[in-house]
């Protein structure tokens, strides 16, 4: 959901390498730790790779709710896959919406870090209140607003840290923009709590052993 | 009596939903109907972005984006197709 809409040329290089450079890190992470850990499950391999599809298809399909929003599914990725694959697999969105033109190729470096945090805490947002809210649906939902929350945050601040070139706003004018523009996109956050909601709920019913951490 | 402590994920789910549908129809309002790409350019300064994509493309003159008509169609349609394969599969 927050996915920063700008082309190639709005950052400028030096933001544009930060920001690919930053990314490249927390994959690099990612990789030693699945690479250094015990061997992956397939199941999980396979779960990364129905998500990276689905999530894929569904970022271009822009939703007619405030003038028009997509989904992006990154809470779903983070619970179903946890942040390490998740990780990767968001990368891999990225670098394949921008090669049909959703969101410039030198923008898949801050789209993937605002992707990563959208996922990461909602994974986190997911695993802490098992205690607290057992049931799946709500839990889920909850974990998909603190994701989407995050993710937003994360955009306004890649966008204000790095300023847009060739615009004589103010950081200040940037800001409220944004913060604006996070509050409605924040609308279809409701869309995707219920949708992650109702793809977690019916998962735990049919294949419990899915979801890590939730078998008894 | 007891149902209110085993709902309360529930009912927090839902509190959290009622906050972020007011605050986002709110800012709607202040912002006005824009398409992704025109609101993203309109917030960030840039120029409009009308010619960022929005419009054209679509399958043999047909566009998805911005037709809540098709969308319904299409969504419908996949709906379906999810129910008779669900049924058919017996998942």
């Amino acid at each position: 959901m927050a996915h920063i809409h700008l082309e190639d040329g709005s950052f400028s290089l030096f933001w544009v390498i930060v920001w690919w450079t930053v990314a490249i890190i927390l994959i690099g992470i990612s990789l030693y730790l699945l690479r250094s850990g015990k061997k992956t499950d397939s199941r999980k391999i396979t779960i990364a790779a129905f998500c990276t599809a689905t999530a894929f298809a569904i970022f271009q399909v822009s939703i007619p709710v405030f003038g028009g929003v997509h989904l992006n599914l990154t809470p779903l990725i983070g619970i179903l896959a946890g942040p390490l694959i998740g990780s990767l697999v968001v990368l891999i969105i990225n670098i394949l919406s921008a090669a049909i033109g959703h969101g410039g190729w030198g923008m898949i470096g801050a789209n993937t870090l605002v992707n990563i945090a959208e996922m990461a805490v909602a994974y986190a947002t997911w695993r802490f209140l098992k205690p607290f809210i057992p049931d799946l649906f709500p839990r889920a939902g909850i974990a998909t607003i603190a994701g989407l929350l995050c993710g937003n945050i994360a955009m306004i601040l890649i966008i204000v840290i790095s300023g847009v070139q060739g615009v004589s706003q103010s950081t200040t004018q940037i800001l409220t923009g944004l913060s604006l523009l996070a509050a409605v996109n924040m609308g279809v956050a409701v869309i995707e709590a219920f949708v992650t909601g109702l793809v977690v709920t019916y998962i735990g019913k049919v294949r419990p052993d899915l979801l890590w951490g939730e078998r008894s | 009596m007891t149902a209110l402590p085993e709902k309360k994920g529930l009912l927090i789910f839902l509190g959290l939903l009622a906050l972020v549908i007011i605050v986002s129809v709110a800012s709607y309002q202040m912002t006005g109907h824009m398409g992704i790409e025109e609101r993203f350019s309109h917030a960030a300064g840039l120029d409009s972005g009308e010619e960022a994509g929005e419009e054209g493309g679509g399958w043999f003159g047909l566009s998805l984006e911005g037709s809540p008509l098709l969308y319904g169609a299409v969504l419908g349609i996949l709906a379906i197709g999810c129910y008779a394969a669900y049924r058919h599969f017996s998942v």
